[in-house]
């Protein structure tokens, strides 16, 4: 039986699992006997790159089939400042599972900056190190600069996970803009922070939600997510609604 | 066999046809299951899933019948020994003037006996086979999706066509017969007849509404909001009993209720027929047409709706969406070709078109009124839009939305009801009272013609859902998924519609019973020489005399405490429901597949909790219009029945209506609005669809029958009150009586049984 390397970031840990992908995000989030349930989302690690990362005398004595032989689902290796220790090149897919157990793999793709004008506005989800839910004027790459850059900012993060989530006509006019089908149910509270970043040039970005509550909302995902530290970014689109429907559609019934 | 003095060849003849008509309208619901058997049941896994299913629904069936057939028997005495408390009717002495007046008591009684029997058959057969039918089409459904929409839809729909011809050819045969037998003395007979078929249907909506929901919103509780499993996950043991319950609830439930509407609008409309056809002053005085009009209708529905339902299906080039439209074009080609037949008929065989407009007035309402239910219930109009907005703040802002729309609704169908009512006086206007009251009746004939097109779309539904279901369950391919997602939803459509024409039937037909009502009492008083002006159908029903305002105001609280007992039911069924897969969620291995839950044990869990509460409210029911009429009066009951039947309509409609959008606001919620599954507003929507399930499943269907038992009941024992007096030690003893027994069902439907602990200590 194969063993895989995974670095889940609900909660943040690494995990040796005997089980691919799929099963393994079934696992975490419906299949544990526990019955802890919820999404999960993680990464898959190549384990010759992350190879320094892992005990293997450990692993090899507790990540083996079971008595009935089947394999074994998770053992936890570590828990605490994962993502940081973790070189961007050992990430490989990116998995999103939703809390009856469907998983979607994302693929890594290049980024490219679309133009945007001065006022558009952006709202993004972190994930891992810290989960805060923060409004701000910078585009992802450049906010990723921003939040990991230890020449830009005092409070940096060595590495940063984040997804962008819809604002519908928020982005760009928030005072009167339509605000359907967001992410956060505080419209008020919602149109006050980007007011304030389209009104105070100074400011760059506003935290909107202290903390994440663990649940994302899969339909209301913008373009995909980020992970990176200063320059370095990886990419992980995710597809349209159409596209889920038609390509995905187990997930997509699920969402 | 045909006795019918004075009738025409042509009239005699069309009797015939009617007849033949009926057993074509079964011939062609035979012929149906032949072609839908013959299609294929899936892998072995799709079986599987079908065979618990099928188990489930067998189980309940039986276990139903036990519980209903002792009390079938006593109200076959009862009805045998009722013509000799009251003598049969002058119909049944012009009938059978060669008999002697004790012989034919003993036909009258016999006849009544044998209707009654035959009334509840027929509702048991419908809602019983229709429903076997149903589990056999849905695993076929399953399976056919796996190759196309089109023939997925096919056997969908065809299959709830089965019941839907099973409900028209049975219901017109029953109608038939006994009217070819009795001929004016029909009304005597008949009235066993709609009670037999009232009365089951009450046991099948009442059983099937609290089945269904106690399995549903047990499965959820603990499956879906404790557990976080998906919608039909194998691993909820209530998810076979939720596939059942489906079945239990929208197919044998609905088929009993509207087929009781079928019955009761036939059996008002040939007893009004009757008293029309001995009505001095009528220009058609003693002329066998207005018997035979509304049969000679049903006839040409039956035929309509053959050939309408036949039309349905998609082309093999059929994408999704086409499902509706399909359906849509079957339903508008039986009403048109019903339509152009009546015209004929008015015009070559009545000579006149009062009849007419009165039955093309009861199409257009089932035409207006699905179109009510479907703008208050269906995501594409405002108010459903309008509800679903509002859980971006929340529960509570939700039902308030939707209890406003519930309550608007009510409105709407509530007038159009009146006005049709109205309609049916200027077209009578200038004739005498009993002309108006038929062309009610003729109305609720005419709003009943595509009761094969109806039946067959509410059918449509629970299959649609349980192929699904089986999809689900084992694992069958996404484009299968999706054509069955479809199905599913358009099913979801089909099913609430049908509820608006369900309850529209309901009041219509109980309005027809109410004008026989007046017409029977009246003509017994007449008999008994009570003088004219004191003559009910002379006085009407005055609502400023104390008693009879007493009696309006506790018919108007009969169906409050009858969908509040109805509710405590399902909220004690559901606690039982959701302790068992909570228990079954934690046997090793049931969470991990390794260990199948057991299935059985929620459905057997449902079948006796549905079954308990029947006798109890079925008693309820059937006792409270005798304990009226003893306690004050005859006049009194009719204020009981009109208190009923207002009561009673809005509420039914409010539930419905409310439950319906919340239901659909979930599901716009569901497919991507105001962020999807899991946001706040889905979990605002979520408690509002599970407050809104039990009103529109269950309490709101089951007040159908609930008010045409209560008016069956008070026409068939409204000559015993008019002939006994209430001081009598007979009546005083009956009162009692009646008062201990509705006291202590109250008592036991309340709390689950005189022993057992309410489910909420």
């Amino acid at each position: 039986m194969n063993r895989y390397l995974y670095l889940c970031i609900t909660p943040e840990s690494l995990i040796s699992s005997m089980l691919p992908p799929e099963e393994f995000g079934s696992y975490m989030a419906v299949g544990t006997r526990k019955q802890s349930r919820g999404q999960v989302i993680f990464f898959e690690v190549d384990q010759n790159v992350a190879n320094h990362l892992i005990p293997w005398d450990y692993v090899n004595v507790r990540c083996v089939p079971k008595d009935d032989g089947t394999p074994k689902s998770s053992v936890y290796l570590s828990i605490y400042r994962v993502l940081e220790s973790v070189p961007l090149n050992a990430l490989l897919s990116l998995y999103l599972v939703t809390d009856d157990g469907k998983t979607l793999e994302l693929k890594k793709q290049d980024y490219q900056p679309r133009e945007e004008t001065k006022t558009h506005l952006h709202l993004y989800q972190e994930l891992c190190p810290v989960t805060p839910l923060v409004a701000s004027s910078l585009p992802p790459a450049k906010y990723l600069k921003y939040m990991t850059d230890n020449s830009l900012t005092v409070a940096y993060l060595p590495k940063l996970l984040f997804v962008e989530l819809t604002l519908d006509k928020l982005a760009d006019n928030p005072e009167s803009g339509s605000a359907e089908h967001l992410p956060y149910s505080n419209i008020g509270h919602l149109r006050d922070c980007l007011m304030t970043l389209s009104d105070e040039k100074e400011k760059n970005k506003k935290t909107v939600n202290r903390y994440f509550n663990g649940t994302l909302l899969y339909r209301t995902l913008k373009n995909g997510f980020f992970v990176g530290s200063k320059d370095e970014l990886l990419y992980y689109p995710y597809p349209s609604m159409a596209e889920l429907e038609d390509k995905h559609y187990e997930f997509w019934r699920s969402i | 066999m045909v006795s019918l003095p004075g009738a025409s060849n042509f009239e005699i003849v069309a009797i015939w046809i009617v007849l033949a008509i009926a057993f074509i309208g079964l011939a062609y619901a035979l012929l149906l299951r032949k072609q839908v058997l013959k299609h294929d049941k899936g892998n072995e896994k799709m079986q599987q899933v079908w065979g618990g299913i099928r188990e489930g629904a067998e189980a309940y069936l039986h276990r139903q019948l036990k519980t209903i057939i002792p009390l079938i028997i006593v109200f076959t005495v009862i009805l045998f020994f009722s013509v000799y408390i009251v003598k049969p009717s002058e119909g049944a002495s012009l009938r059978f003037h060669n008999y002697s007046e004790d012989q034919i008591k003993l036909i009258v009684g016999f006849g009544r006996a044998i209707a009654f029997i035959l009334g509840a058959s027929f509702s048991l057969m419908v809602g019983q086979f229709g429903m076997r039918m149903a589990v056999q089409g849905n695993v076929r459904v399953a399976s056919a999706a796996n190759r196309s929409f089109a023939e997925a839809l096919k056997i969908a729909y065809r299959t709830g066509t089965i019941t839907g011809m099973l409900t028209d050819g049975l219901g017109l045969l029953g109608g038939t017969v006994i009217f070819m037998i009795f001929g004016t003395a029909s009304p005597d007979a008949l009235l066993g007849f709609g009670f037999g078929g009232t009365l089951l249907a009450l046991f099948m909506r009442v059983g099937g509404g609290i089945y269904t929901k106690a399995a549903d919103v047990g499965a959820d509780l603990v499956g879906k909001v404790e557990a976080g499993l998906p919608e039909d996950d194998e691993r909820n043991a209530a998810v076979v009993a939720d596939l059942v319950g489906d079945n239990v609830g929208d197919c044998a439930g609905m088929a009993a209720d509207i087929f009781e509407s079928y019955e009761v609008t036939i059996v008002s409309s040939l007893i009004l027929g009757v008293a029309m056809y001995a009505t001095p002053g009528l220009p058609s005085y003693h002329q066998l047409m207005w018997i035979i009009f509304p049969l000679l209708v049903r006839g040409i529905g039956v035929c309509s709706s053959i050939i309408g339902t036949y039309l349905v299906k998609g082309s093999k080039n059929d994408k999704e969406g086409n499902a509706m439209k399909s359906i849509n074009k079957g339903f508008y080609t039986s009403a048109a070709i019903s339509i152009i037949a009546f015209a004929f008929i008015s015009h070559f065989y009545m000579h006149e078109w009062r009849a007419f407009f009165s039955v093309v007035v009861g199409i257009l309402l089932a035409i207006i009124l699905d179109e009510i239910t479907k703008h208050f219930t269906d995501g594409h109009f405002r108010p459903v839009r309008e509800i679903a907005k509002n859980s971006k703040t929340g529960s509570a802002t939700l039902l308030l939305k939707g209890l406003g729309y519930g309550f608007e609704e009510a409105v709407w169908q509530t007038l159009v009801i009146a006005l049709t009512i109205l309609a049916a006086v200027l077209i009578y206007w200038g004739q005498p009272a009993v002309s108006v009251l038929y062309g009610v009746a003729m109305t609720g004939i005419g709003m009943l013609t595509l009761t094969g097109n109806n039946v067959a779309m509410d059918a449509f539904g629970p299959i649609a859902d349980n192929a699904n279901g089986i999809g689900e369950l084992s694992g069958m391919d996404k484009n299968a998924r999706k054509i069955m997602d479809h199905l599913d939803s358009t099913g979801n459509t089909t099913k609430a519609i049908t509820k608006g024409v369900a309850i529209g039937s309901a009041v219509i037909a109980a309005v027809s019973l109410f004008g026989s009502f007046l017409t029977d009492v009246g003509s017994v008083q007449t008999q008994l020489g009570v003088v004219a002006s004191k003559v009910i159908s002379n006085t009407g029903i005055r609502i400023s005399v104390p008693t009879v305002f007493i009696g309006f105001l506790i018919g108007g609280v009969v169906p409050w405490l009858f969908s509040s007992l109805t509710l405590n039911a399902v909220t004690r069924a559901a606690g039982l429901i959701v302790n068992e897969v909570r228990r079954q969620l934690h046997i090793p291995g049931v969470i991990e597949r390794r260990v199948k839950p057991d299935y059985q044990n929620a459905v057997d869990i449902c079948t006796v909790a549905a079954q308990r509460e029947l006798i109890p409210l079925a008693l309820i029911a059937v006792l409270s219009p005798i304990l009226i009429g003893i306690f004050l009066g005859i006049e009194a009951l009719g204020g009981f029945l009109a208190g009923v039947i207002l009561s009673g309509q809005m509420l039914a409609v409010f539930m419905a209506g409310s439950g319906g959008a919340w239901d659909n606001a979930k599901k716009m919620i569901e497919d991507g609005l105001y962020g999807g599954k899991n946001s706040d507003a889905h979990k605002a929507a979520v408690v509002g669809d599970t407050v809104g399930d039990p009103l529109k499943d269950t309490a709101g269907p089951a007040l159908n029958p609930m008010i045409k038992v209560i008016n069956l009941v008070s026409l068939l024992c409204a000559p015993v009150l008019v002939a006994y007096h209430q001081t009598d030690a007979g009546m005083i003893t009956t009162a009692i009586i009646c008062a201990v027994i509705i006291a202590g069902s109250v008592m036991f439907s309340k709390r689950g049984g005189f022993k057992s602990k309410p489910f909420e200590e």
